[in-house]
């Protein structure tokens, strides 16, 4: 059976869908800019930073905060953002991977120790790696190598980089620590 | 032919993909575009009765429901190992029949993702039941001799003399049956499509490690012609067998897309990928090696029982390998199929190999050990240059090699025989283990198109796909070392149907396929810009200087390469979408590439937990094109052995079927903490007998033998020898 809708019903629909059980306005700043939004109030974070505001570097891979691919920063602090909903962080301030060095300027250390210490394969789990990495230094939680590994155990890689990516926080942290 | 090793390339994609720019499929976010959730079936095996839609086409935002009813115009695309091009013959929706519980039943698509999702968990069913079988021992099975089958004709047994006498009459003798778990590939990405229509012409963008089968596939089930539909790929995020064929939402999300005349994006939840794409096989092995008191190897048997569906006969190529190994007077493989009701399994990282080695190779350490001889020392002295099966030659061969220098970075000297003989002050058990793996040397069919321009671009389009295995870098330095190019002005169109025919990227074999075209196209180049040059050109000039010089704004050759003995006819199978693999017996020899595992547990003394705090490795496969990514594959596959060995298994439910911990929170796969140092060296010696080039396959045997080094590490450290897979903390108390 095919059910379809002509666009009388659409526009009743819409009606509905936009009541106010049903979405929600946020105000929310993303790589420091300043969005006001209005989101279905079941939306995860990362639907509304994938499909919203197309920013498509956090990544869905389990949408269930089991793989840690969808790393993003609230408040500098990383949370897994499929399992937050976008209804939590009205009023404050999201940092992605598209907002961790200017777009045509130089990398942010920790994506150029990536790159040094070859941290990735497919690159999937990539961004929410970094994100998570850039926290582990923040945290105070890179200061040996069994410290990154358990602190970076959140964030899977299902190609294996993980002596890479180990490798490449012990050498940004240093840099981190000197800017 | 270069004879000269490469230096390090940076992998030509990391800067894209450490900034989040690269682009995967499900990273379409254009405006317009409708999402569809799947609803799946809740029994074993039976029958679809009634789909009821009502609640779910009542969410407002809800656009397309499509049920079994919707797809009397669509045909099965054929199952990729039987001449056609999908993961299984059975494309879901088709009929009200359910082959396996997870089963979709039907499509939502709506505005939303939310809308989506939400409708499709309102979509009620009933049912018919019958009863299923989803065990390697359940009542209801079926048994299938392999070569009863006409698979034989292409995997034909691996038998040389007569194993079974030789067997008999051995003085030394040992037997053993080992198990492994069905597991799951479980790349990160997720399988998704992005189906769209532009006027008759249907667009698809699906992380893939074959878009030419999804393209034909494609039109296959719908009827519609090849030209009228393009697959684009740049990027898979992982594959690992997973992604090697047709998926079943790639249909359905086209048919969607067609009826609302909308772009249309299905990304399919972890839970419903463990249940409607491939997985590997159950299997049981069943091992006998039988040798001369002073440690030869006369004889070995391996037997295999390995799952496949009620629909599908999934190929088990186990015993070719576990023949490779050493040199074995004597050898029977066999290969039974067992029929159960599951997806069809498939392919996932060294699919027979990881278990077969597992078997052969503890089984080579409990001999090592009736015999009272050193592990490496009875492996190298069991070393051949001669297949045991064909008798043929190995094109190259230095397994020994990598034992020798493996023992040397390890320290492998510094271990004592006796088990359980090693350990620290505290009581930590120690344990050294060694072990093979070994993986067949294949070539596919490849045409290639270089393209240069006079502002010092280089374009390679070419069939290949890229899936973190680094065949970007691998193209990109190859090319650029015949050029004179730097890497980085080289770009690699792959993973596209519009640019190239795309065979399959699976099987190790994208290297030793892809890098002798491109080196190929890259001679043709640099004859032809010879030849527009009069022949007056200097080795600094570069193709742009010679282009502008001859007043040309550009110059495109094409090439053609496949493996040794393969008919021409082979590049209309390959334009065709179907496998065209060669190898890894040839006319004049056989091709295996080669791997030694050295690895050290440690396993606490209360608590009996094991601990990888090293691992060493060195592989022979023939020339190391692109030494920084194929140092990464290597610790890649010791961490998927490591993983398969001790950590995954997807749990099979008996009562309700299908899968019990279908997500990555309880499929457990290895997470940093549980990696320590993986040490990686090549033998880096070219095999110019296989192709010009002299690469060999890597991506695959570095996963094999893993699991037999560390089950043998934990014999050496406790005395206990584990056989069924994955071995766990439960199994040392």
């Amino acid at each position: 059976m095919v059910a379809t809708f002509d666009d009388a019903a659409l526009q009743a629909e819409t009606t509905v869908a936009s009541t106010a059980t049903a979405s929600l306005q946020i105000n929310v700043a993303v790589n420091g800019t300043p969005h006001t939004l209005t989101v279905d109030i079941r939306s995860s974070l990362l639907d509304v930073l994938r499909e919203h505001l197309v920013l498509t570097g956090a990544k869905k891979g389990c949408d269930h905060g089991q793989c840690g691919a969808c790393t993003v920063h609230v408040d500098g602090r990383r949370v897994a953002s499929c399992l937050t909903l976008a209804a939590q962080v009205d009023g404050r301030q999201v940092t992605t991977i598209e907002g961790l060095s200017p777009r045509d300027g130089s990398l942010h250390p920790m994506q150029q120790a990536f790159i040094d210490h070859d941290a990735l394969q497919c690159g999937y789990c990539t961004p929410g790696q970094i994100m998570a990495a850039v926290a582990c230094v923040q945290e105070g939680h890179a200061t040996s190598t069994e410290q990154i590994r358990e602190y970076m155990s959140g964030n899977l890689c299902r190609c294996g980089a993980y002596v890479g990516i180990v490798a490449a926080i012990q050498d940004a942290a240093a840099k981190m620590k000197q800017v | 032919m270069s004879d000269m090793p490469f230096p390090n390339t940076p992998r030509v994609d990391a800067t894209d993909k450490v900034r989040g720019a690269a682009l995967f499929c499900a990273d379409d976010a254009r405006a317009g575009m409708a999402h569809a959730a799947l609803a799946v079936a809740t029994i074993g095996r039976g029958y679809v009765l009634t789909v009821d839609t009502s609640a779910a086409s009542a969410v407002p935002g809800v656009r397309l429901i499509l049920t079994h009813d919707d797809f009397r115009d669509v045909k099965s695309a054929g199952f990729i190992m039987g001449g056609g091009y999908g993961f299984q013959s059975l494309l879901p929706m088709l009929s009200q029949a359910v082959a396996y519980r997870g089963q979709p039943i039907a499509l939502v698509a709506a505005d939303t993702l939310e809308t989506a999702t939400e409708a499709a968990a309102l979509v009620q069913a009933t049912y018919e039941a019958e009863p299923f079988s989803v065990t390697l021992d359940a009542p209801g099975i079926e048994i299938v001799n392999q070569a009863d089958t006409p698979l034989k004709n292409f995997f034909p047994e691996a038998i040389a003399g007569d194993a079974d006498k030789a067997f008999e009459e051995a003085p030394v003798k040992v037997e053993a049956t080992f198990t492994c778990p069905p597991q799951h590939q479980n790349p990160i990405e997720l399988i998704a499509t992005v189906a769209e229509w532009k006027d008759d012409k249907l667009i698809v963008h699906e992380g893939t490690q074959n878009a030419e089968a999804i393209r034909h596939g494609l039109a296959v089930a719908l009827g519609i012609s090849p030209e009228h539909v393009e697959v684009i790929s740049p990027y898979a995020g992982g594959g690992f067998g997973l992604k090697n064929s047709l998926q079943m939402q790639t249909v359905l999300a086209a048919v969607a897309a067609q009826r609302l005349a909308r772009p249309v994006k299905l990304v399919v939840p972890r839970t419903q990928v463990f249940h409607d794409a491939s997985f590997r096989p159950a299997t049981r092995h069943h091992v006998r090696i039988g040798a001369d008191r002073a440690g030869h190897m006369v004889a070995a048997i391996h037997e295999v029982d390995a799952q496949t569906s009620r629909h599908d006969l999934f190929p088990g190529e186990y015993a070719s390998t576990s023949a490779r190994l050493h040199g074995f007077e004597h050898f029977r493989g066999h290969e039974r199929l067992v029929r159960t009701d599951v997806q069809t399994p498939g392919y996932m990282r060294a699919p027979f190999e990881h278990p077969a080695c597992f078997a052969m190779e503890s089984c080579v350490d409990e001999l090592a050990y009736v015999l009272g001889q050193d592990p490496v020392a009875l492996r190298l002295a069991n070393d051949t240059a001669i297949d045991p099966i064909s008798k043929l030659p190995f094109s190259s061969r230095r397994v020994a090699d990598c034992l020798r220098r493996g023992a040397e970075l390890f320290g492998w000297g510094a271990r004592t025989m006796a088990p359980e003989s090693m350990r620290e002050d505290d009581g930590t058990l120690i344990g050294y283990g060694v072990a093979t793996g070994a993986y067949p040397g294949v070539i596919v069919p490849t045409i290639a198109r270089l393209k240069v321009t006079d502002d010092g671009g280089v374009v390679i389009s070419i069939g290949g796909h890229e899936m973190g295995q680094g065949i970007r870098t691998a193209l990109a330095a190859a090319v650029s070392r015949k050029l004179g190019v730097p890497a980085e002005r080289i770009e690699a169109v792959i993973g596209d149907t519009r640019a190239a025919p795309q065979h399959l990227t699976a099987g190790s074999w994208g290297t030793a396929s892809a890098i002798p075209a491109a080196d190929a196209a890259a001679e043709s180049m640099l004859t032809a810009l010879r030849e527009l040059a009069s022949g007056d050109i200097s080795a600094s000039q570069t193709p742009a200087q010679i282009l502008k010089a001859a007043k040309r704004s550009a110059l495109e050759v094409e090439v053609q390469t496949k493996a040794p003995g393969q008919p021409d006819a082979i590049f209309d199978r390959l334009r065709s979408g179907l496998v065209s693999v060669g190898g890894p017996v040839y006319a004049d020899f056989v091709t295996f590439s080669y791997i030694a595992h050295f690895v050290e547990v440690r396993i606490e003394p209360r608590t009996r937990r094991v601990r990888l705090p090293r691992v060493v490795s060195v592989a022979d496969c023939g020339r190391v094109v692109s030494p920084l990514t194929a140092a990464s594959q290597v610790r890649g596959g010791v961490v998927w052995g490591i993983g398969a060995t001790l950590r995954e298994a997807s749990e099979v439910d008996p009562r309700y079927g299908g899968f019990l911990n279908a997500d990555l929170a309880e499929y457990v796969i290895p997470v940093n903490a549980d990696i320590g140092s993986i040490e990686v060296e090549f033998i880096d010696e070219p095999d110019f007998k296989f192709n010009s080039a002299g690469v060999k396959g890597l991506g695959e045997v570095a996963m094999t033998g893993v699991a037999a080094a560390i089950a043998n590490a934990i014999f050496h450290a406790t005395g206990r020898r584990l056989r069924d897979l994955p071995i766990r903390i439960e199994h040392l108390l």
